[in-house]
């Protein structure tokens, strides 16, 4: 019953436990983020709070877009996980494809593509296209993660499931899974967070997000290098806070372990 | 006196690993209350012949029926055949995200549709049998692997199963925790249940065991009652392995 973990690949790291000294680099970039934040809005309010006040809006479709596609991206990633490991050679073909298709493609062209070029044919709100393009582009990476925590977890498990009278499915949702989400989740919530950052990506669509608010501000006012200090440190924030989340959830999860 | 109707009917099975015959023309008869106990070296088929009884491993060509169905046959919902037939794992494979009593009462509340208050008062009730009452609010991870193998035949015998199958139960566990679990198995044996065990611990064949199976390279070389088996087995390969085990 040893944890397994899976390697993670971008996102913010999340804490881990031995980290947890005064002096982490948590702890660092998350008062030091915040403290110049502060003083900048504090000492120098023309334009730094200006800027600050401008956000919000943005802000908020950020996480709209991010939550919306974290949302779709789960679920469409365990339907590919469980595809990936399915004996049916279809659903196993379809699976595989769709993620080596939009792996292959950057999240920047696939959103290009979803909004502009299928346009042709259906011009999808700014919000919907954003929503879709990063969820199926996160599905498929979600899709590797839910794979490989199904597959971390021990072939006893399914034997002994399947020897009680479960049938495949049962046993997925009953034993397999339940254990699997712990190996899954640092992962997920790494992706997550890069999610959070790639909605970044959609200021280039009509999306208002964070960054477009900013661009528009800083473009009026000829203040880009305020704006953009003052948008990068709340990205900062904002990722620093949800890797805390992921570490601290990741924690509760391990409750049936050791001691 | 006539002997009535095998539960278990294994005929002339065989199965391949690659090239390898695992299974060769096996054949075996297990009646209600029997107790059958494989013995054998490693690598001689005695798990895979358990391990097709409830179709955890497909076999080749022969026959497998298990109270009355045929364990290959499609037609028949395995899912349904497994539910009368516990097992026992060597690694126990205990499900570590649920609780003792939880690990004893997710199939009976899932497939048996059993109403939880019911459900735990028999699991309650198994956990008093294996002697580990106290453990039932507790994680798998925190126990032994004596208590966790016994945690496991509770969990197969909370199905209430017809036929029990134990895969060498006691290789896994620390020599002084070997004892707690054969008890727990004589006691079930006691109650009548129908027992096909595969186990290294002579003692417990030679107390327990209604026919000794001894297989070699994927075949059945010998059986017969302890008595006859232990004192004078004639094939030479039985009698090899016996003087290196004894």
């Amino acid at each position: 019953m040893e944890k397994k973990t899976i390697d993670v690949s971008d996102g913010a790291a999340i804490p881990r436990k031995k980290d947890a000294g005064l002096f982490s680099a948590w702890r660092i970039s998350f008062a030091g983020a915040l403290i110049i934040l502060l003083c900048l809005v504090v000492f120098e309010p023309d334009p730094y709070l200006k800027i600050l006040k401008f956000l919000p809006d943005g802000i908020l479709i950020t996480f709209e877009v991010t939550i919306f596609a974290i949302i779709f991206a789960v679920l469409l990633g365990l339907l590919t996980g469980l595809g990936r490991i399915s004996k049916n050679p279809f659903i196993n073909a379809v699976a595989s494809t769709y993620v080596e298709v939009v792996r292959g493609i950057p999240l920047l062209v696939q959103l290009f593509y979803i909004y502009y070029a299928l346009g042709r044919f259906v011009r999808l709100p700014d919000m919907v296209a954003a929503i879709i393009a990063m969820s199926l582009c996160y599905g498929a990476y979600m899709g590797e993660v839910f794979r490989a925590g199904i597959e971390s977890i021990d072939k006893g498990q399914m034997e002994a499931a399947r020897s009680l009278g479960f049938n495949r499915t049962q046993t997925m949702f009953y034993v397999i899974l339940p254990q699997a989400w712990r190996t899954i989740l640092p992962p997920v919530g790494n992706e997550f967070i890069a999610l959070l950052k790639d909605t970044s990506l959609v200021s280039i669509l009509a999306v208002a997000d964070m960054l477009r608010r900013g661009r528009e501000f800083a473009s009026e006012t000829f203040t880009y290098f305020e704006t953009y200090t003052v948008i990068a440190l709340v990205y900062l924030l904002i990722t620093l806070l949800l890797s805390k989340m992921v570490s601290i959830l990741e924690e509760k999860l391990n409750y049936y372990d050791q001691s | 006196m006539t002997s009535p109707e095998p539960i278990i009917t294994i005929e002339n099975v065989n199965k391949y690993f690659g090239q390898l015959k695992a299974l060769s023309e096996v054949s075996l008869q297990v009646r209600p209350g029997e107790k059958v106990v494989i013995i054998g070296p490693s690598g001689s088929g005695k798990s895979t012949l358990l391990r097709t009884i409830n179709r955890l491993e497909e076999i080749d060509s022969g026959r497998i029926i298990v109270d009355g169905l045929d364990v290959m046959d499609d037609k028949n919902d395995i899912n349904r055949i497994r539910m009368e037939v516990g097992m026992v794992f060597q690694r126990f494979n205990l499900f570590p995200h649920k609780t003792v009593l939880g690990n004893l009462t997710l199939a009976p509340m899932k497939l048996r549709k059993i109403e939880r208050a019911a459900a735990e008062a028999n699991g309650r009730r198994l956990l008093q049998k294996v002697g580990i009452e106290e453990k039932a609010a507790v994680y798998p991870a925190r126990l032994s692997g004596g208590q966790q193998q016994r945690v496991a035949i509770a969990r197969a015998l909370a199905m209430n199963p017809k036929i029990m199958l134990f895969d060498e139960p006691t290789s896994a566990l620390d020599p002084e925790m070997i004892g707690e679990v054969l008890d727990v198995m004589v006691n079930l044996a006691r109650e009548g249940m129908t027992m096909v065990v595969v186990t290294h611990e002579m003692g417990f064949a030679r107390e327990v065991a209604d026919m000794v199976v001894f297989m070699d390279q994927g075949q059945i070389l010998e059986t017969g009652p302890p008595e006859h088996f232990f004192q004078d087995c004639r094939h030479p390969r039985a009698r090899k392995f016996l003087s290196q085990i004894l």
